[in-house]
């Protein structure tokens, strides 16, 4: 298995839609949904932050870039400083996180040098995300969509 | 003890809980195992045990790091020295800031503490997010477990909870339950003034915590309050990313049976807050002592301060899945719990509920931290002997009896001649009167002639051979079943062994220094060294009872506290201590003659993670087809000594499980290896009228043809 291959095997395991697409189809993920109350801010992929406000009703979409992906897990890694992105990523309905296929490393400690390096100057808010919000607080049933988003989508863009 | 027996039937009696727990127990077992595929656990939790050993010296370095980290832009850190300390500095913040409400994320520190009551005696309102903590706030209970902290409530239960707090019937669906409870709370992120957490791990290096949930609510806590207060014990320190790692990966695959949480959020200082004045977030970390930093200088104590919570010592504990997390620990729960009642709350609080240990160390097997967990609750255990004392019968029974061989022999020798009214038909057994609750034990007879009686009636063979063994009969085979001790010597006989017996048989120690004896047990061990012979003329040192094998291996050396000859004498003897699949395996002995019979096989506690030994693969190489494995071989079955006179509730209800798995092989004898495990399922084979056989191993061995030493297994 590749380290793709691996990373969607473990994003699969919980629940996430994985898909691969050229970087020529970057414009359809946009295109596609359409929903009234959406947030963007993935300036890697020529979309620049939105301006939309997001309150406590929350939004229908957040499409955000991640830093890097971590196959042995099926995570994401964002930065999260921006406050506004924090936001948006903890109150949508549906998060969906774009990556290259390069950004994709085998490891946690892969992503320790990015930590370190965020993490040297006066403030700093990573996240990980593997997956929807869940629980399994009531007779150990897995329920999705506790207090963040209830689905989420993982786009790896080939880039080499 | 009184007032913790009645919990234990309170809880003991609640079928609903039994079949929660039971269900938990085992599919924990199936998912962990899966996550773990592929990995080598043991390696991995070495990595997480060295990488949080830190002396006091040590882990002041990392607090001093972390704090300039942080302090340097504007973040303040206070040393809390107890609760009462932490919960005056968290209320003077909220003050500062006019707190109405503040939102918290899950957090045992602020369990530890009791935080939320500190809170509320100031009109400060604080909001539990995590949906279990939430469930327990409305209801005013407390969590029965670490990481689900209501698992011991039913959906059916937390919705009359919920439909008494919001006034309206709620339906028992579990998603629109979580459906109401999310549009609940958004709502308080949005009005809280402050939001506490606690943290996985605070990074030194760099002054940034790892904050680890599936809900997503400790994000909301972090995100949208102008205030954020990080409650942290001192053991959340950790060097620096590359340690935060190796945690991370075998937390979560412990807790839950997850590759990975949901949500790990990494955060340093004063973030972007729209709400904050500044337009940074103000930040506060409260480091709790609370005893902490003077159990890094213990050189044994300081391994509890490695647990990562994961609440898995309570998953795989027997014990807690009989009775939960409300008796199973205090604020703690688990293995861990019991450790830390003792550490943080007081030993008064710890000196009953240590005794809930069976000692069986699945809890230490399965540790991801590597904490050897079972061990410290036999040192607590001491410790509390040490201060509060054991109960008078006890005391008698270790230090006049056990620790004493002339005593216990004569005392034996009357209760040879006394229990004849009372013999069963087999005369093996027991038919006594006991009261209900003790009537799920059938006791074995007291035997006269003892092993040792018949051993030196029988005399050895005076072949000189190359191979010298020396059995340690211990108190089970000499009293109770001299059988598998002469059984024992038969077959290693017959394959060419020359075998050595002590003169006279001792006990242990293990009963004593388990029971928090310290004294009784140091004398018991120097009593057994002294007719344990010259270790430099055996090949190994065989018991029949693995918890006589653990004393040797685990007790004898580290309780023999000034003879520095006799600690030396110790060790070499622990060296050489195997059981006796053991030997068979590694001196090529084979039997033959296999009756078409089925057998299963029991693992007793102290031999499979005790001594690290399991005769499965030995019979199940023997017997082929014949062979059956028995569902959860190796969880306790309930005997662990006089456990199952203090606590014959859970004990039997343990015996019960296995009895289920037993029935469900068919098999025609159940092979064990252990003489409390065979009294044990023995009993639970009579009550239930199975007809299955209880055999030792040796037993069953020397049933067979030995075909004596083979060339060993390449």
């Amino acid at each position: 298995m590749n380290l793709i291959e691996r990373f969607i095997s473990y994003s699969e395991l919980v629940g996430n839609v994985n898909t691969v697409i050229a970087a020529s189809g970057i414009e359809q993920v946009l295109g596609a949904g359409g929903s009234q109350r959406r947030y963007v801010n993935a300036p890697r992929f020529g979309m620049e932050a939105s301006t939309l406000d997001v309150d406590e009703k929350g939004i229908d979409e957040a499409i955000v870039q991640a830093d890097y992906g971590i196959a042995e897990t099926g995570t994401v890694v964002i930065d999260s400083t921006d406050e506004k992105l924090r936001l948006a990523t903890c109150l949508a309905e549906k998060l969906i996180v774009l990556v290259e296929a390069s950004r994709v490393k085998e490891r946690l400690e892969d992503v320790v040098d990015f930590l370190e390096e965020r993490s040297s100057g006066e403030n700093a808010y990573v996240a990980f995300i593997t997956g929807a919000s869940r629980t399994a607080d009531i007779e150990r049933v897995l329920t999705i969509g506790v207090h963040g988003p209830k689905e989420m989508e993982v786009i790896i863009v080939e880039d080499r | 003890m009184k007032e913790l027996k009645g919990r234990i039937e309170v809880k003991l009696s609640d079928r609903i809980l039994y079949a929660t727990l039971r269900n938990f127990a085992a599919s924990y077992k199936v998912s962990r195992q899966n996550a773990f595929e592929g990995l080598d656990f043991d390696a991995l939790r070495r990595d997480v045990n060295a990488s949080k050993d830190f002396s006091r010296e040590e882990v002041e370095d990392l607090f001093q790091q972390f704090k300039e980290n942080v302090e340097r832009y504007g973040s303040h850190v206070y040393r809390a020295k107890d609760g009462a300390d932490a919960n005056s500095y968290i209320l003077k913040v909220c003050k500062t800031h006019g707190a109405k409400y503040l939102v918290k994320s899950k957090s045992m520190t602020s369990e530890e503490i009791k935080l939320n009551a500190a809170l509320e005696a100031e009109g400060v309102k604080p909001v539990e997010t995590d949906l279990g903590e939430y469930i327990l706030q409305v209801s005013k209970d407390h969590p029965s477990h670490m990481v689900m902290p209501a698992i011991h409530q039913t959906r059916g239960q937390v919705c009359d909870i919920f439909t008494q707090h919001f006034g309206k019937d709620i339906c028992p669906d579990i998603g629109d339950m979580v459906e109401l409870v999310r549009h609940h709370l958004r709502g308080y992120y949005f009005k809280a003034d402050v939001g506490v957490t606690g943290a996985n791990l605070a990074v030194a290096s760099t002054g940034t915590i790892g904050i680890v949930t599936n809900e997503g609510n400790a994000r909301l806590c972090t995100t949208l309050p102008p205030v954020h207060i990080v409650l942290l014990g001192y053991e959340k320190l950790v060097r620096n990313f590359e340690d935060a790692m190796k945690v991370l990966r075998v937390l979560s695959k412990s807790a839950t049976g997850q590759i990975s949480s949901t949500y790990v959020t990494w955060i340093k200082g004063r973030n972007p807050s729209g709400k904050s004045e500044k337009g940074l977030k103000e930040t506060h970390y409260v480091f709790l002592d609370n005893g902490r930093l003077d159990y890094f200088a213990h050189h044994t104590l300081k391994e509890a301060l490695k647990c990562i919570r994961c609440g898995s010592c309570a998953n795989i504990c027997p014990a807690y899945e009989m009775i939960g997390g409300h008796v199973f620990g205090n604020i703690y729960i688990g293995a861990i719990g019991l450790i830390y009642t003792a550490l943080f709350q007081s030993e008064e609080a710890a000196k009953d509920i240590l005794q809930l240990c069976l000692s069986c160390k699945a809890c230490s097997h399965n540790c991801p931290a590597g904490i050897d967990l079972q061990q410290l609750i036999a040192e607590l255990k001491l410790l509390a002997g040490d201060r509060f004392g054991i109960s008078p019968l006890k005391k008698t029974v270790y230090s006049g009896v056990m620790s004493n061989p002339g005593v216990f022999r004569a005392l034996m020798g009357i209760g040879s001649v006394v229990q004849k009214p009372f013999l069963d038909k087999d005369a093996n057994h027991l038919k006594l009167p006991f009261p209900q609750k003790h009537d799920f034990f059938v006791p074995p007879s007291v035997k006269r002639p003892t092993f040792t009686d018949l051993a030196e009636k029988r005399g050895a063979t005076t072949k000189e051979t190359e191979t010298r063994a020396f059995f340690y009969p211990g108190c089970a085979v000499e009293y109770f079943y001299p059988n598998m001790g002469i059984a024992l010597v038969d077959l290693l006989e017959k394959a060419g062994v020359r075998v050595d017996i002590p003169p006279i048989s001792s006990c242990c120690g293990l009963p004593a220094a388990f029971g928090g004896d310290r004294p009784s047990a140091e004398k018991t061990i120097q009593t057994n060294l002294a007719f344990m012979g010259n270790p430099d003329d055996y090949d190994a040192y065989l018991v029949l009872c693995p918890s006589c094998g653990v004393a040797i291996i685990q007790q004898f050396e580290s309780l023999l506290r000034e003879d520095q000859s006799l600690r030396v004498k110790a060790r070499k003897i622990a060296s050489k201590t195997k059981s006796l699949s053991s030997f068979l395996e590694e001196k090529g002995i084979k039997f033959s003659g296999v009756a078409n019979k089925t057998v299963t096989y029991h693992t007793p506690c102290h031999l499979g993670r005790g001594m690290k030994s399991t005769a499965e693969p030995y019979l199940s190489e023997l017997l082929g087809k014949n062979f059956i494995p028995l569902t959860d071989t190796d969880v306790c079955c309930g005997f662990a000594g006089s456990y199952s006179v203090d606590f014959p509730g859970i004990s039997s209800g343990i015996l019960g499980k296995k009895m289920e798995h037993v029935r469900e092989t068919g098999a025609d004898i159940v092979v064990t290896d252990c003489p409390g495990c065979v009294m044990q399922i023995e009993s639970g084979m009579v009550k239930r009228s199975l007809s299955a056989q209880v055999m030792h191993l040796s037993d069953y061995l020397a049933s067979l043809e030995t075909l004596g030493a083979m060339e060993p297994a390449p």
